[in-house]
């Protein structure tokens, strides 16, 4: 790929650059519920219906 | 730039997690059901009328087929958040700092993401077959798990810093060596958590058996991110030398 930036910071420049605040926070908020469903969630409808991915991602269940 | 690499990322989650929800599918989900039938029949033996009608599952609030299948789709999902979060957002942030060049740099990123998501957690709480009883709280073993992947980010950044300081003046063995030290490190928070003590009715092979698989899983699908991640990565290298982007030829007319 392209090697135009070749720092960790040039890279979070170009992505503040590249992305406007609403994508940013659009994005993270997507990865931050999907990360917490899958790992963190205990609510009993959700927990069960992943019980087995949890215990095969080695996640702590019930 | 940044949505290429997620792209790329995220195609990497996609393949892996199918590969990953092909192994919950086929085996996973059967051994899971397997291991939990046999954990609770022991202690189900006096009520043993009720239990048969849920389909051998114990008290759960959805049905088997559910879980199944619910649970398919988790570890598809699984692949995706991992590849898209740690193959795109990291990597591009991280890529200029990641030792190595290449293929090495998909392959270390793995072992840091491991190291992260699993290995670090697994130090304090193990994986655990189905029906064990364990001591701690469901509330101080998710902050526990959560703390212990903090531990485990910091450790691998740690060692890709003191790497990078090192291996400029010393030999690659030596810088290599020391970096690993704050992974070693991680044995003290994992010495210090309260101690989670876990009571079992499976036959301990069956344990181990689920146990071992769940590692297994977990480092099988990092490493086939990795490769996945570093096939594509070298796929779009090779398109990039073969026709310049609009970035390389603007950089080519303006001069500096």
């Amino acid at each position: 790929m392209a090697t135009a930036s070749n720092t960790v910071h040039s890279r979070l420049e170009q992505a503040r650059m590249e992305l406007t605040p609403t994508q940013a926070a659009v994005a993270l908020a997507l990865i931050a519920a999907l990360g917490f469903t899958l790992l963190f969630v205990q609510q009993p409808m959700l927990h069960d219906s992943m019980h087995n991915f949890r215990h095969a991602a080695g996640v702590t269940c019930h | 730039m940044l949505t290429d690499y997620v792209k790329q990322g995220v195609m990497a989650g996609i393949i892996a997690g199918l590969i990953f929800g092909l192994l919950m599918a086929l085996v996973a989900n059967p051994l899971v059901a397997f291991a939990d039938e046999f954990g609770h029949s022991g202690d189900h033996a006096v009520d043993d009328h009720h239990d048969t009608t849920a389909g051998g599952h114990h008290d759960s609030a959805v049905s088997m087929s559910v879980t199944n299948g619910v649970s398919i789709l988790s570890g598809v999902f699984w692949g995706v958040l991992l590849g898209g979060v740690v193959f795109g957002v990291v990597y591009y942030l991280l890529e200029p700092a990641i030792p190595g060049a290449g293929s090495t740099k998909s392959y270390l990123l793995a072992a840091a993401g491991f190291l992260t998501v699993s290995g670090a957690p697994w130090l304090v709480l193990p994986p655990q077959p189905p029906g064990v009883e364990q001591t701690l709280p469901t509330a101080t073993r998710l902050l526990l798990y959560g703390g212990m992947m903090a531990a485990g980010a910091l450790a691998s950044l740690l060692a890709g810093v003191i790497y990078n300081r090192l291996h400029v003046a010393h030999r690659r063995v030596t810088a290599a060596a020391v970096a690993v030290l704050p992974i070693c490190l991680l044995a003290i928070p994992a010495m210090l958590a309260p101690r989670n003590a876990v009571e079992t009715t499976l036959p301990s092979e069956l344990a181990v058996g689920v146990t071992g698989l769940i590692i297994f899983g977990q480092a099988g699908l990092w490493l086939l991110l990795a490769n996945i991640h570093a096939q594509l990565q070298r796929r779009a290298d090779m398109r990039d030398s073969a026709q310049p982007t609009a970035t390389q030829l603007d950089g080519a007319s303006t001069p500096e």
